[in-house]
């Protein structure tokens, strides 16, 4: 799983009203290279939850010097957009899970697939 | 009209110009026809024979062929006929197919036919044979129905030489890439294959196939072989429409993503197709919700590389096939030496419960389950609306988009006229799935919030008849 697919993932346990960010448990992370497009993340950016982005990377230990809030004319920072990139596309969670936040309900995630199903009850 | 230019020099080296014709998906042949204009820069002919389309080329271009992904088979035209007028009887007809053969310009073609050879021997060469299972069928207006049939014909006399004045190729054991002009003892296989539409017709493909093949062995002393041939000799009849051609595709995988294929694996030219209809642009975020191996989105991720797509199913076969075909691609990528990750993820889910954001997704693709090969048709009834509605949920109001390939088109249409006031139909395909009629749906998000519609107020047709003898209003509720 990666984080910009983390980005977009929210719990839908019956009756959870912040089910976002799901928080994520790794036991293991793989890094995977990824072509570097800078239209591309510059154009992510504004369709992130920012503060989610960042949540995440700390979780992982990833986050190294990612800013808490988005700098001003990020478009043109390449460097920034570089880290971006890494963060979104080249860090994958293979072993772990997503936990929701309101209901402790844990989604595992093995091979790198999370599993979101929900039983009959919580559905 | 000719299909090759004034040289007729046969040595390899100088550049002539030839028509190369294109099978593909029916439906697709005006997004095939783009993607020529695109990726070769010419204006490709859409042919009244359906899942075909005709452009020029010249030999030094002819590797661009390989590269396009909407494309099933390749040939190179020997010649074409517009309007060929047949015999009255079968005899007539049949011999003057015979007299055709000696007198076709086969030399720009075998030129083609030998040039395209040596992409094949040459390392690193992608797999250009998007061909489909069979070959394609076309219906002919009337009840007669295109019959496809090669032809065994009797053995010819084993190693012959070149005898004739055209320029014979090398056989199949010849491992160089220049090719001798010198006469020396070789032996060419090929067959014949003969697909014919139209209801005038005197005589059947399998006749055709049969005394243009003999003409055609004669004339080159060629050895035919229905198996291991080196040629493999078209002649494609609809209507008066006549066209002779050579092979430049074997009929090798035509899923050529896929190593771990499913029951329903759709092939990637088809997928191409689809992708192309919704125009992926940078940084759009694609959802397939029901992947089952994931051909579409890894499709997608190689192709239009610039989107991120999601790739989500149920079951957890389909899921961990996704995945090992993902793997495989990427692995094919790293031994080559280019960066391997693609941007594609893959997620567990049901789709009538999606665990993602309101309005997060740019543009959903996918291949709806079909009565027939997979789920069932009331279980369909039921499914179609919740998938719509909440595939409406997950998508962008006003720039979203979707591409829904079903077969099941009653059920669909009658969903999607129910909600109006989430999705628009723009455009539709019809377009051929493994021998069933399927429909491609492109739709267009509303502007319309999720849950402010009329639809979203009223819950379901039961709540609203059991209140219709109650005086109040149903209350409006998110």
């Amino acid at each position: 799983m990666k984080l910009l697919t983390h980005n977009m993932l929210t719990s839908h346990v019956k009756g959870v009203t912040k089910g976002y960010p799901l928080l994520i448990k790794a036991t293991e992370v793989k890094m995977n290279e990824v072509e570097f497009n800078p239209q591309f993340v510059s154009r992510m950016i504004p369709k992130l939850e920012w503060s989610a982005l960042v949540q995440a990377a700390d979780e992982l230990g990833q986050r190294q010097d990612l800013p808490g809030e988005l700098v001003p004319d990020y478009e043109k920072n390449e460097d920034f957009l570089k880290k971006v990139h890494r963060l979104l596309l080249e860090v994958e969670v293979i072993e772990g899970c997503l936990q929701c936040p309101e209901s402790g309900r844990e989604f595992p995630i093995s091979r790198g697939i999370p599993n979101m199903l929900l039983s009959e009850d919580e559905a | 009209i000719s299909s090759s230019s004034t040289d007729n020099d046969a040595t390899t080296g100088d550049i002539i110009s030839v028509t190369i014709g294109a099978t593909v998906p029916t439906g697709f042949e005006h997004t095939a026809a783009e993607e020529v204009k695109e990726k070769i820069g010419v204006d490709a002919r859409i042919s009244k024979d359906r899942g075909r389309i005709y452009f020029p080329i010249t030999t030094d271009k002819l590797f661009q062929v390989h590269l396009l992904r909407s494309v099933d088979n390749l040939f190179v035209v020997v010649e074409e006929y517009d309007n060929y007028q047949f015999k009255e009887s079968k005899e007539e007809t049949l011999m003057e197919l015979q007299e055709l053969a000696s007198k076709l310009p086969w030399t720009n073609a075998l030129e083609v036919w030998k040039l395209n050879r040596t992409f094949k021997k040459k390392k690193g060469y992608r797999k250009g044979g998007n061909g489909t299972k069979g070959k394609p069928k076309s219906e002919a207006a009337g009840a007669t129905v295109a019959d496809t049939e090669q032809q065994e014909l009797p053995q010819a006399t084993s190693t012959v030489e070149n005898q004739t004045e055209e320029s014979v190729p090398e056989a199949e054991s010849d491992t160089q890439d220049s090719v001798e002009a010198a006469p020396r003892a070789i032996l060419i296989k090929f067959r014949v294959t003969c697909n014919r539409a139209g209801d005038k017709h005197s005589f059947s493909s399998n006749e055709a196939a049969r005394d243009f093949g003999g003409a055609v062995q004669e004339f080159f002393q060629w050895k035919a072989d229905m198996t291991k041939f080196d040629i493999e000799v078209l002649l494609n009849i609809h209507n008066v429409e006549v066209v002779i051609g050579i092979a430049l595709t074997e009929e090798s995988l035509h899923r050529r993503n896929i190593s771990h294929f499913g029951p329903t694996t759709l092939r990637s030219t088809l997928c191409y197709g689809m992708l192309r209809l919704c125009k992926p642009q940078p940084s759009d975020i694609i959802l397939d919700p029901m992947c089952g191996t994931g051909a579409i989105p890894l499709e997608g991720a190689i192709e239009f590389n610039s989107s991120f797509y999601i790739a989500g199913d149920n079951y957890d076969m389909a899921v961990n096939r996704t995945v090992n075909n993902i793997c495989h691609i990427q692995k094919r990528r790293a031994d080559k030496g280019s960066i391997s990750g693609l941007p594609i993820d893959t997620v567990r889910w049901d789709l009538c419960s999606l665990p993602m954001r309101t309005s997060s997704v740019d543009i959903i693709i996918t291949d709806m389950p079909f009565g027939k090969r997979m789920g069932s048709r009331k279980k369909n009834w039921d499914l179609y609306p919740s998938c719509l509605r909440e595939m409406a949920r997950v998508c962008r109001p006003g720039s979203g988009k979707a591409v829904l390939l079903t077969q099941d088109k009653k059920c669909f249409s009658k969903a999607i006229s129910r909600m109006g006031g989430l999705w628009r139909k723009l455009h539709t395909v019809w377009v051929n799935v493994g021998g069933l009629h399927a429909g491609v749906y492109l739709l267009k998000r509303t502007e319309a919030v999720f849950g402010q519609t009329p639809e979203d107020v009223y819950e379901s047709r039961e709540v609203v008849n059991s209140n219709i003898l109650s005086i109040h209003v149903l209350p409006v509720t998110e």
